[in-house]
């Protein structure tokens, strides 16, 4: 792609500007794979609905929905054997809360983009009280919703995030004080959140002295937790150190405000920022002129969120390997996605326990750098937990297990395809499938029934199912 | 005696709000640290198991385990250097090794092992009107239960009269952690803990996996590898049916996770026969891949049914009858087996158990502690029957104690001071540290009487090698026995 790019591109630097337009796919009319392709990057996979809705329309007409569409649950509303859910006094809960979201938000771009920030400002519930979470992923979300927030920018979440109590306790900023300094979310601020360790070139982003100085900056703010279920951060003047700070080679007498734009200023900020922002959605790293290009919009409209969102969805990277998902589903997708896809909705503690055994369960990132994503999800622990998902789920759906005596062994396939939400296979893997189905015995209803299991089970949680 | 062929794991235990996630161990299911795993490292030789001298595959995969090993810090190692590595360790034979098993959700003390001392067994019964063990039917208790003393200087302290522990366990596994008491296999510590003990559970299990009292990227046995372990094999260290424990989460040094039942690892739908599901999920992953991801997914979901095919042929029992349907028994059964297989294992990790026993106590805490007794008794036989009893000692532990009264829910809330058994052939077995006194008790809690991190000093510095004070800063060196003398004989 980039070779291409570059034997486009003229001797003079300005007509760079003039190829823009092959970066973005925004006026392209999409087939029914690239519906495909946007809602699982974009969501956790595509309705029928989807599909009927967006095939023929144009990239940019389905990304603008998904940009400026509140959403809204539909479906039914979760409970944890029976018991309406109680995320306040339940871990289980908290999860399956949130798992419920993912499943029953019919735009679902702000959860995919509420745990992106959950991945990148990592907290986790065993640190912080239940409410310091609740309230945390509040505030992500927040962030997270470009469609009710149009305007929503990095430097304020950042801001927000540093004085939020769950960031406050889970990095101990709340011990950070006058002549005491607390190093640890100051270090995080540029080591995972703003800058990262090193620049593209292998260069130190910042120095041992920019953390210290950057500490006291960030000095002053405690917890209020005389209302427990509501948790509040407070600065006390006399617990900040006011004296002359000298970050980044910028100096100043600088209050955490202050100190974050400074970070926020540094030239890796953009591009380090934007290329996780790209790896949430595409599998191949950016070239060097999308990331420019990115990272430039991103400075210069201020931080916002919304318009590099915008190219990145857009862009005709995210449509790559087309006739072959080439991306891996992390479990935070994978498993909402199979519940979506077999419509089967929160009832229970499963789920939960499942994505624990995939190594990722929201509200508990491992630490503060969160997860790692890719081919590493897969493991053999891991395939068997996602193959268990997926059969378990089979169980939940009595009532696409109806009996139909005479069913044909491809009828019985366009049943089970159907009532798994028509995921993509690739030709050798249907063929397979259908040669299971063609063989498999059918004589009473017990069989027609474990074939119809299996055959769901093989399409949704085998190796084709894990790609998107 | 059928009431305990029933599998304890599935008891349910009363949990208060912020437990929910301590529920983990319940359901078998992963704690809370986890690194996803490169598939390379975990799935064993994709090319086959190499030769090497004096092992070939079908010992390797008998013995062994190795050929589905998740691997921590060891992304970077090829697997043919780590086989290397474990064969090359495993021939320097006598090494000391160590089994950590952690009892999850803190373990009560003083029904574990109840005082016998007429004021103290007063005070007792005081704190415990209705789940305290006694010689007397008392109205409210469920399984009235008897005393049995304990023989020589334990005899401040009586196991309650329950199979596997005073008692002998039913016929088909008779150990007893008596038996151990009485050979004198057993240093028993009755109240552990630290200063100022946390009640939290991830707090306390963040100290007690860390041995430190801070907050801290590395386990102490972790650091432990990292000074004094292998650079290669990462077997040297492996977590048993959890993923990889915090205890040994090392800098630098490589560990492993493995999977307690070899036999129950594979596709499963319910109603289809095993072979079916995997024969077609074979044929799936053998499709070509166009890209890295496909591939990843088809290779993976390919090693997956071959490594459940090598695992299913793996007998791992000695002959040694362990209890029933636990899945204790199967974690301390392959740790036996890994351990006997000559590939350089020197730590063993196992998390177990729903000891968070608020409410119901009796109904819950009871037949865990049946199994645990029996499983112990059966494990050290295992060993023994392997010839490698003298080379392996067991920690008992739990992240904290319990309170020292009963609640309202027939059960007790998190306290501190729990038990720490440290079991083993040559433990020098004894009362290792004073029970702490219930007639005089801290705010409603034991007073500790023992610091953990000085039992974990003497476990490095008289066991397994090594500067306790490098693993351990901080730590109240050197341990100093209530009996006097060593931990290890």
């Amino acid at each position: 792609m980039a070779a291409t790019l570059n034997a486009r591109r003229a001797p003079k630097r300005r007509r760079r500007r003039l190829h823009k337009p092959l970066l973005t796919w925004a006026d392209k009319k999409m087939t029914a794979a690239m519906v495909d392709r946007l809602f699982w990057r974009a969501g956790y996979g595509p309705s029928p609905q989807d599909r009927a809705l967006w095939t023929g329309k144009r990239v940019g007409a389905a990304v603008n929905w998904l940009l400026t569409t509140p959403p809204t649950l539909v479906g039914n509303p979760p409970n944890n054997g029976g018991v309406p859910l109680s995320p306040t006094t339940s871990d289980t809960d908290l999860v399956l809360d949130w798992l419920d979201r993912m499943i029953r938000s019919d735009n679902p771009l702000v959860e995919r983009m509420t745990f992106f920030w959950h991945r990148h400002f990592a907290v986790s519930r065993n640190d912080v009280s239940p409410a310091m979470m609740i309230k945390h992923i509040g505030l992500l979300r927040s962030y997270a919703d470009v469609a009710n927030n149009a305007t929503t920018d990095f430097r304020s979440l950042v801001q927000a995030v540093s004085i939020d109590p769950a960031m406050l306790r889970f990095l101990t900023g709340e011990l950070n004080r006058k002549g005491h300094p607390n190093e640890n979310f100051g270090r995080e601020v540029m080591e995972l959140f703003t800058l990262g360790v090193t620049n593209a070139q292998g260069q130190s982003n910042y120095s041992e002295t920019d953390v210290q100085e950057l500490a006291r900056a960030l000095s002053g703010w405690q917890i209020n937790t005389t209302d427990p279920a509501n948790p509040l951060a407070f600065f006390t003047p006399a617990r900040w150190d006011a004296g002359a700070k000298t970050v980044l080679g910028r100096a100043g007498a600088f209050d955490t405000t202050q100190a974050i734009d400074v970070v926020l200023s540094h030239p890796n900020h953009a591009p380090y920022l934007m290329r996780k922002l790209w790896g949430e959605f595409i599998q191949s790293p950016p070239d060097d002129a999308s990331l420019n290009d990115l990272a430039g919009t991103y400075v210069r409209r201020g931080f916002r969120i919304r318009p590099v969102l915008r190219k990145i969805l857009t862009h005709r990277a995210l449509f790559e390997s087309i006739a072959e998902p080439n991306m891996i589903k992390a479990p935070a997708v994978f498993v909402p996605g199979a519940m979506r896809a077999m419509s089967v909705f929160v009832t229970g503690s499963g789920p939960r326990f499942r994505m624990q055994s995939m190594g990722q369960e929201p509200c508990f990132p491992p630490d503060v750098s969160g997860w790692e994503y890719g081919p590493a999800w897969l493991d053999t622990n891991t395939a068997i937990n996602r193959f268990r998902l997926v059969s378990e789920l089979t169980q939940n759906q009595a009532v696409d297990l109806v009996d139909v005596p005479g069913e044909t062994p491809q009828q019985a396939y366009d049943r089970a395809l159907a009532a798994v939400g028509q995921p993509w296979l690739s030709p050798a893997t249907v063929a397979s499938i259908q040669a299971y189905g063609a063989s498999a015995p059918a004589g009473t209803v017990t069989q027609r029934r474990t074939r119809l299991r299996l055959l769901r089970a093989l399409m949704l949680g085998g190796p084709d199912g894990q790609v998107m | 005696m059928n009431e305990f062929s029933q599998d304890v794991d599935a008891i349910e235990v009363l949990r208060c709000a912020d437990c929910a996630a301590s529920d983990s161990a319940a359901y078998d299911a992963i704690p809370v640290d986890y690194m996803p795993i490169p598939t390379e490292a975990i799935a064993g030789f994709p090319h086959g198991v190499p030769r090497m001298p004096r092992v070939n595959r079908h010992r390797f995969i008998k013995n062994g385990v190795l050929g589905f090993a998740a691997v921590y810090a060891a992304s970077k190692i090829p697997w043919q250097t780590a086989f290397e590595a474990a064969v090359a360790e495993g021939a320097v034979s006598g090494n000391n090794c160590l089994v950590m098993l952690f009892l999850n959700g803190g373990n009560d003390g003083p029904n574990t092992f109840v005082p016998t001392d007429p004021a103290e067994y007063n005070a007792y019964l005081g704190l415990r009107p209705t789940i305290a063990r006694s010689n007397v039917p008392l109205t409210n208790v469920p399984t009235p239960v008897g005393l049995t003393p304990m023989l020589g200087i334990e005899s401040q302290l009586a196991l309650p009269n329950l199979p596997g522990m005073a008692l002998a366990g039913p016929a088909a596994s008779p150990g007893s952690l008596k038996s151990l008491w009485d050979a004198k296999n057993i240093a028993l510590f009755p109240a552990t803990d630290y200063p100022n003990p946390n009640f939290s559970h991830f707090t306390s299990r963040d100290w007690w996996f860390g041995g430190v009292l801070q907050k801290s990227p590395t386990g102490w046995l972790g650091r432990w590898l990292d000074l004094y372990g292998s650079t290669t094999n990462p077997l040297q260290a492996v977590s048993i049916g959890s993923n990889v424990s915090k205890i040994i989460r090392a800098a630098r040094a490589p560990v492993a996770s493995v999977p307690e039942t070899f036999a129950q690892f594979g596709f499963t739908v319910n109603g289809a026969p095993t072979a079916t599901v995997n024969a077609q999920m074979a044929a799936l992953a053998g499709a070509p891949a166009g890209n890295a991801s496909t591939s990843r997914s088809r290779t993976v979901f390919g090693q997956t049914v071959q490594v459940a095919g090598d695992l299913a042929k793996i007998n791992v029992s000695n002959g040694v009858n362990y209890p029933a349907n636990s899945s204790l028994s199967r974690r301390l059964q392959a740790a036996a087996n890994l351990l006997g297989a000559g590939l350089g294992t020197r730590i063993v990790t196992i998390d177990w158990g729903g000891f968070d026993t608020h409410g119901g106590q009796l109904g819950s805490q009871d037949p865990q502690l049946s199994v645990l007794g029996q499983a112990l008794a059966a494990f050290q036989a295992d060993l023994t029957t392997r010839g490698i009893a003298g080379n392996v000692v067991t920690c008992v532990f739990s992240e904290f104690g319990r309170r020292a009264g009963e609640n309202a829910s027939f059960g007790t809330d998190h306290g501190a001071g729990g038990p720490m058994q440290i079991i083993g052939t040559q433990v020098r077995g004894g009362l290792g540290g004073a029970p702490a006194p219930l007639s005089l008790l801290d705010r409603g809690n034991l007073r500790v009487t023992t610091d953990f991190r000085a039992v974990y000093g003497a476990l490095l510095s008289e066991w397994m090698g090594g500067d306790a004070g490098a693993v351990l800063p901080g730590a109240p060196l050197p341990l100093v026995r209530a009996d006097g003398g060593n931990l290890i004989l």
